[in-house]
């Protein structure tokens, strides 16, 4: 019973997850991409730490929450923030 | 136009889908193995943390520690030096602004976020040493640890402004230098056994084997230190936290400083 209820969650993450991937190209704002892409590794560390690789989301959460979203902004701070149609 | 494009985009990823999908599910890449023949990992997760059988354990009752420094060391030490150079390339395509002081002088952000941010720092730093330090005991180890506290030297360059790092005393040449010398630690860990047991050992060995007496220490007190992955561990999250410290140091300058690493060969660069 309690795996397949950590199958549900894992499901549910996932889908939640692609509707972030999906905002996150689909926005023409760059920082809100960057926001939402933030969102989309947060579920993805969610489902690492359900698959039980708790070491691997000790450095997802640093990397992909922490130092990307950073890395990116510091890009579109030199290139411009929103996107030429 | 733009319609047929699309359409033309959406057929292709579908195709690439199909003919990644159907050879995989008809068996294309070979038989998927069984839940139940899985000898090799029962092995190495069976003698990892196994007081009855001291000849082959690793003394870390964390299993991917083991498996990652002890098991496989030389993997991780090969991951660690392609990281290494990366960091290396990158900073030779920057040489020219190296360890140069910022142009900009701001004063950072407002009083209330500098004590917010100080108090954090602090639990940053803290939570990446322990989860370093406890790398042979808990999920973790030294790249985590280390990209745990890389996120700290970037929010004081964007709190406390740059001026702060460019005159504070872990200047550009010290960090370098801890760096080279993390390295060296790993490659002297892995050593060390065959200088101290003169010959009579292997690289990357952390216990006592059959035939060999040489060996890290297993306990101190009762706490188990799985031997040589500690050691690893330390000088790895050293390593990883000075390269993401000097990358970003590099990414973060202000756009008149980089900009003349890109000018181009006309401006005499």
């Amino acid at each position: 019973m309690l795996e397949e209820t950590i199958f549900i969650i894992i499901g549910l993450i996932s889908m939640i997850s692609v509707l972030f991937v999906a905002l996150a190209i689909v926005s023409k704002d760059l920082l809100k991409a960057i926001m939402f892409s933030a969102v989309q590794s947060t579920l993805y560390a969610f489902l690492l730490f359900l698959l039980m690789a708790p070491d691997i989301v000790l450095v997802y959460i640093a990397i992909s929450v922490g130092l990307l979203p950073l890395i990116s902004i510091v890009l579109i701070k030199k290139v411009g923030r929103y996107e030429k149609t | 136009m733009k319609k047929h494009r699309e359409m033309i985009f959406i057929t292709l990823l579908i195709v690439i889908m199909l003919v990644i999908l159907i050879p995989t599910l008809l068996g294309g890449i070979g038989p998927i193995p069984h839940g139940d023949i899985r000898p090799l990992a029962k092995a190495y997760l069976n003698s990892t943390f196994n007081i009855y059988i001291k000849d082959l354990w690793t003394a870390s009752p964390e299993a991917v520690a083991a498996i990652v420094w002890d098991y496989r060391g030389l993997d991780t030490f090969y991951e660690t030096i392609v990281f290494y150079t990366a960091i290396v390339s990158c900073l030779i395509l920057y040489r020219e602004i190296l360890g140069k002081r910022d142009i900009s002088k701001g004063e950072g952000l407002s009083i209330v976020v500098k004590r917010v941010t100080a108090i954090s720092l602090l639990g940053i730093l803290v939570v990446g040493a322990s989860t370093v330090l406890h790398g042979m005991l808990t999920p973790g180890g030294g790249f985590q640890g280390g990209a745990i506290m890389a996120v700290a030297p970037v929010i004081v360059i964007i709190v406390f402004s740059r001026l702060l790092v460019d005159t504070s005393r872990l200047s550009y040449s010290k960090v370098v230098t801890f760096r080279n010398l993390a390295i060296l630690g790993i490659a002297l860990t892995a050593l060390i056994p065959i200088i101290l047991g003169f010959g009579n050992a292997f690289i990357f060995q952390n216990q006592y084997k059959r035939s060999t007496n040489f060996s890290y220490p297993t306990y101190i007190f009762d706490v188990p230190m799985g031997g040589s992955l500690w050691f690893l561990n330390l000088f790895e999250g050293l390593a990883v936290f000075m390269a993401f410290y000097l990358a970003f140091n590099i990414i973060l300058y202000s756009e008149e400083v980089s900009k003349e690493v890109i000018l181009g060969e006309e401006y005499g660069y």
